[in-house]
């Protein structure tokens, strides 16, 4: 019974070892199955008019094999490397590896040059140093619009475990900023995999059939390519915006389109190399960026807020206007400054007489100061400011997209239980929003936007950025036609009234930007200096302040006057008074955008005649019979938007 | 009077063919199970090691007192061993949704595996003290039927399949070699034929009932059928020499689950081949028999049911094992007997094998 029984089961092992052993030894022995990760390229990113902002360019990595590489050739290659020796993995950090145990192949330094490329291939004694291609992130424009574009860097540890159900492993690069980071999901594609039969030393077996093994599952699937997205940027406009900007140290501007609220540039100053960024920037390199004052990784047209300053004042006219709490005739005197209390409002110089008109030419504090004293304005800018947008995003969504903040007096009473030092509402709070100052904050994108909307007749647009997104064969894949957000709920008169106004801040003799008028293109706009330091006084006999403490230069406005096609706002920061430094920037940026960008056939606007610039110049004498004259001579409300009405999106 | 044996008596009638045949087997194991265990879990050769030797004190030292004092006390050592099997169903610890084991700190006591040599000594005892000349029938059996079912039945309720079924065998066959009926038998047969269909649908849990199915058609559950799939796979691979000692990797490289205890006769295989298979099955073979030859020599019922009982017992455990490994049986947790990691399935065994060299040493007294 027993011998039986130990029969059949040697029998049955002679079966499945002898007979069928061979089967079950090619199925089984020394195979491992391991799925290789085949890479996806990146989508590129294009501008409007099709030209590669960033695209996958081959590129050369250098690895070294911790266990195999020895301390002379690795001196050899720091020497071939020269100035980009920096950058190179320490040797200390190498042998860590080798002793370590794992012995992983290690990164020693990424892209190189091409011929330190063809150096290393061409020497032969360089043990456990070898040269491999790789795909890297190029930016063929530079810091041209360098943070609404972004940057690729590796994953962290951390990103790793948190984001693994999207399929990131370690060695992966992201997107960190602009449209990288925003629009990740669309350029990266999806990673394909291979599931290969290797031995035990990881060497692939080509004796093995893969599909005898894997029974559950495919064995390969390609990866598919990143989609390409497609910027409303136009790289040519982009570079006029950055050049216009050369004389700032930190500034930030934005010029948009009027027939589609799309950005047509968008700048901030300083800016980083995104291709330094994708890279590795070398530590020393890094150090000096980040130690940089005027922080070069800070989006200031989209993540920081700034006071508006005197670019506000239309907002706080128009809220007087709407109202009815005040009329254009209405006038105020100007002596320099206006007294609340103990305290002393200031305006830039004595005005004398004022009307609304010449407040906002002339830039005049005193005669918002009064406005903003009367009861219950300080809830009618915020309620007219929300309607133009201030204090909620805008929608574009990019690099954190600032709310900015309109306060209201229920806000500062609300300030007064959290804060001991706060005393609640006071109407010098009024004050200084009626100027812009205070708590008033927007972003250099909001204040575009705003002047858009006058521009374009209360048509407040949803703004945009990304124009389409194309598959890699060129499909349409998505698509974001204009969008409006709303209808500003203001009278077109006022409106009319204010274009009026801001076309006088150039072309009236008193105006406030009248020296930078653009010669050939007349544009219309708001210069704004908003004060950094409370206790700051311009021009004068005095040292000039430390550059922490110089006001921040606005100019905001829209061009060409008669029939406005594109609203821009340029800030400086620290950049002194708006007039003298922001108007020359956004006037630069005009002519150049019209006589180059533009098609030739489309160079020679409309202008609001110039007999009528006479008249306005004339009519800036405070001359209370003459400020109503040109209502009727002012041109028409634009109509150059009539030819695309803005589509509804399908979401 | 029974009376202890010195040592000097002892080593005098030292069986050495029964301990070479164990010691083999368990060599074996231990080289096995470095193989299996020596890049991952290298302790788990130490804990085996201290148990052996824990094993070979107790097997010298059962073989010391005469059997005819286990035989006195054995109703008394079956009461102890069915109290732990009720207590563990009470208070054992739960390993993977059995209640199998006693926590003892360093030592997980797993009392089903000594219930299976204390149903033996108790089956012994019941056999010896009635004896038949004529053959055993149904009336006769009723008893026996009691000592191995309620264990049977409390193993099975842990739920451990493996080891109720192997103390059920084990007593079968216990009693069917004490001249158990022709006509008694069949009958039992049949009635146990027609016992299936109720016990597949009610004593069995819906894992086994899987397992089983799985086992006839691999293609219902895949799940299920990947283990024996992945033990079939490492056998078959070893082919006729086998891959080396310590070149296994099928089974390394997958984690196998019970692998040192339910599968280590597929890192044989895989290392060794078919020769080493062989190999193992003669050694099996000649402890099995020996025992069986002890039986035939000894000198009293108790002694020849014993012997009996441990050859069943080791055989049975053997057949299923290898039979389960090597795809021919379902998959039911059986251990390899002395090759097995695991301290109670070594202690038992060895506890088994002290009784089989007491009754050796024993067979030429008075």
């Amino acid at each position: 019974m027993v011998a039986l029984v130990f029969v059949a089961l040697g029998a049955r092992l002679f079966y499945l070892q002898v007979i069928e052993g061979d089967n079950f030894y090619r199925m089984t022995a020394e195979n491992i199955i391991r799925t290789v990760a085949l890479p996806a390229q990146r989508g590129q990113i294009r501008d409007h008019k099709g030209r590669v902002l960033a695209t996958m360019v081959p590129s050369y990595d250098v690895e070294v094999l911790p266990s195999q590489v020895t301390r002379e050739s690795y001196d050899r290659l720091r020497a071939l490397l020269g100035p980009d020796a920096e950058r190179l993995l320490s040797w200390d950090a190498i042998k860590d590896e080798a002793t370590s145990g794992k012995d992983r192949v290690l990164v020693g330094i990424k892209n190189v040059s091409r011929e330190v490329m063809a150096q290393l291939e061409t020497s032969l004694d360089k043990p456990g140093i070898r040269v491999v291609e790789v795909q890297r992130r190029h930016y063929p424009y530079g810091t041209l619009a360098a943070h609404a574009i972004g940057y690729l860097n590796e994953v962290s540890a951390e990103e790793v475990k948190a984001r693994k159900d999207e399929g990131y492993v370690s060695g992966d690069t992201i997107g960190r900023a602009g449209i990288e980071r925003q629009w990740e999901p669309y350029l990266r594609g999806q990673k394909g995999f291979e599931k290969v039969v290797v031995n035990r030393r990881g060497l692939r077996r080509t004796d093995v059939r893969i599909a005898d093994l894997v029974t559950d599952g495919p064995i390969r699937q390609p990866p598919s390519p990143g989609n390409n997205v497609i910027l409303t940027v136009d790289i040519d406009a982009q570079r006029i915006v950055e050049r216009a900007l050369r004389g700032a140290r930190s500034a930030a501007a934005v010029v948009i389109d009027l027939d589609t609220g799309r950005i047509l540039a968008i700048a901030s100053k300083p800016a980083f190399d995104p291709n330094m960024m994708s890279t590795g920037p070398s530590p020393t390199m890094m150090a000096r960026v980040l130690g940089d004052r005027l922080r070069p990784f800070r989006d200031k047209a989209l993540s920081d807020t700034f006071n508006p300053g005197s670019t506000f004042k239309v907002i706080t006219a128009l809220a007087g206007l709407e109202e009815k709490v005040v009329v254009p005739e209405d006038k105020v005197k100007c002596g320099g400054f206006i007294q609340v209390g103990r305290r002393r409002f200031r305006c830039t110089k004595a005005h004398k007489t004022v009307n609304l008109y010449d407040a906002i030419v002339q830039s005049c504090n005193v005669f918002f100061y009064d406005l903003g004293s009367r009861p219950g304005m300080m809830n009618r800018m915020a309620k007219y400011a929300a309607d133009f947008g201030f204090g909620a995003p805008t929608g574009l969504g990019l690099n954190g997209d600032q709310a900015g903040f309109v306060p209201t007096e229920e806000w500062h009473r609300a300030r007064a239980s959290v804060d001991k030092k706060s005393e609640g509402f006071q109407v010098g709070h009024a004050l200084n929003t009626a100027i812009g100052e205070g708590a008033t904050r927007a972003t250099v994108l909001q204040m575009a936007l705003i002047y858009a909307t006058i521009a374009a007749d209360g048509k407040l647009w949803l703004p945009q950025i990304v124009e389409r997104v194309e598959s890699p064969s060129g499909q349409v894949i998505e698509e974001f036609p204009p969008r409006v957000r709303r209808e500003v709920s203001v009278a077109p008169e006022a409106l009319a009234f204010l274009r009026r106004a801001l076309y006088g801040v150039l072309y009236d003799a008193k105006g406030t930007a009248h020296k930078a008028r653009p010669k050939h293109i007349e544009i219309a706009g708001k210069t704004g200096t908003a004060q950094v330091f409370q206790g700051g006084r311009r021009g004068g006999d005095e040292p000039p302040l430390p550059y922490e403490r110089v006001d921040h230069a606005w100019f905001a406005g829209f061009a060409p006057a008669a029939k406005p096609r594109i609203a821009f706002a340029v800030l400086v920061e620290h950049g002194g008074h708006g007039g003298s430094v922001a108007a020359p920037v956004a006037v630069e940026i005009v002519e150049n955008y019209f006589d180059t960008v533009v098609p030739p056939e489309e160079r020679n606007p409309p202008r609001v005649s110039h007999r009528g610039e006479r008249r306005l110049s004339a009519t800036a004498e405070p001359a209370p019979k003459k400020a109503e004259a040109p209502t009727a001579q002012l041109p028409p409300p634009p109509s150059s938007r009539g030819d695309t009405p803005a589509r509804k999106e399908p979401h | 009077m029974p009376k202890a044996v010195s040592w000097r008596k002892l080593r005098f009638r030292f069986d050495w063919t029964l301990t070479v045949a164990a010691t083999l087997c368990l060599s074996l194991g231990l080289l096995n199970l470095w193989s299996a265990v020596r890049e991952r879990q290298f302790n788990l050769f130490a804990q085996q090691l201290s148990w052996l030797a824990g094993g070979a004190l107790l097997f010298l030292a059962v073989a010391c007192f005469d059997y005819r004092i286990i035989s006195r006390i054995g109703y008394v050592l079956y009461g102890i061993g069915i109290v732990l099997l009720v207590a563990v169903l009470v208070h054992g610890k739960v390993v993977s949704g059995s209640r199998r084991w006693f926590d003892l700190g360093a030592f997980h006591l797993q009392p089903s595996e000594l219930m299976k040599v204390l149903t033996i000594i108790a089956l012994a005892k019941y056999i010896h003290d009635t004896p038949s000349l004529d053959g055993r029938t149904l009336r006769h059996i009723l008893v026996p039927l009691f000592l191995a079912g309620l264990p049977v039945l409390l193993v099975a309720g842990q739920p451990d399949l493996g080891t109720s079924l192997i103390i059920g065998l084990t007593s079968a066959t216990v009693v069917v070699v004490a001249r158990l009926r022709m006509k008694t038998l069949a009958g039992i047969i049949v009635a146990g034929v027609l016992a299936i269909a109720p016990l597949w649908e009610y004593a069995l849990h819906d894992y086994q009932r899987n397992r089983v199915l799985a086992f006839i058609n691999p293609a219902l559950d895949p799940a299920t059928a990947w283990q024996p799939r992945q033990a079939m796979n490492a056998v078959g691979s070893g082919r006729f020499i086998g891959k080396g000692f310590l070149q296994g990797t099928q089974i390394r490289l997958r984690s196998l689950p019970a692998l040192w205890t339910d599968f280590p006769f597929a890192v044989w295989a895989e290392e060794w081949g078919f020769i080493g298979c062989v190999a193992v099955l003669l050694a099996y073979a000649l402890l099995i028999l020996w025992v069986l030859k002890i039986g035939r020599e000894a000198r009293d019922r108790f002694g020849i049911t014993v012997c009996v009982g441990v050859g069943a017992m080791l055989f049975w455990q053997v057949a299923v094992n290898i039979g389960m490994v090597t795809g021919l049986l379902p998959v039911v947790g059986v251990t390899l007997p002395l090759i097995s990691y695991g301290g109670s399935s070594a202690l038992t065994i060895m506890l088994a094998l002290g009784l089989v060299m007491n009754v050796s040493v024993r067979r030429f007294a008075y």
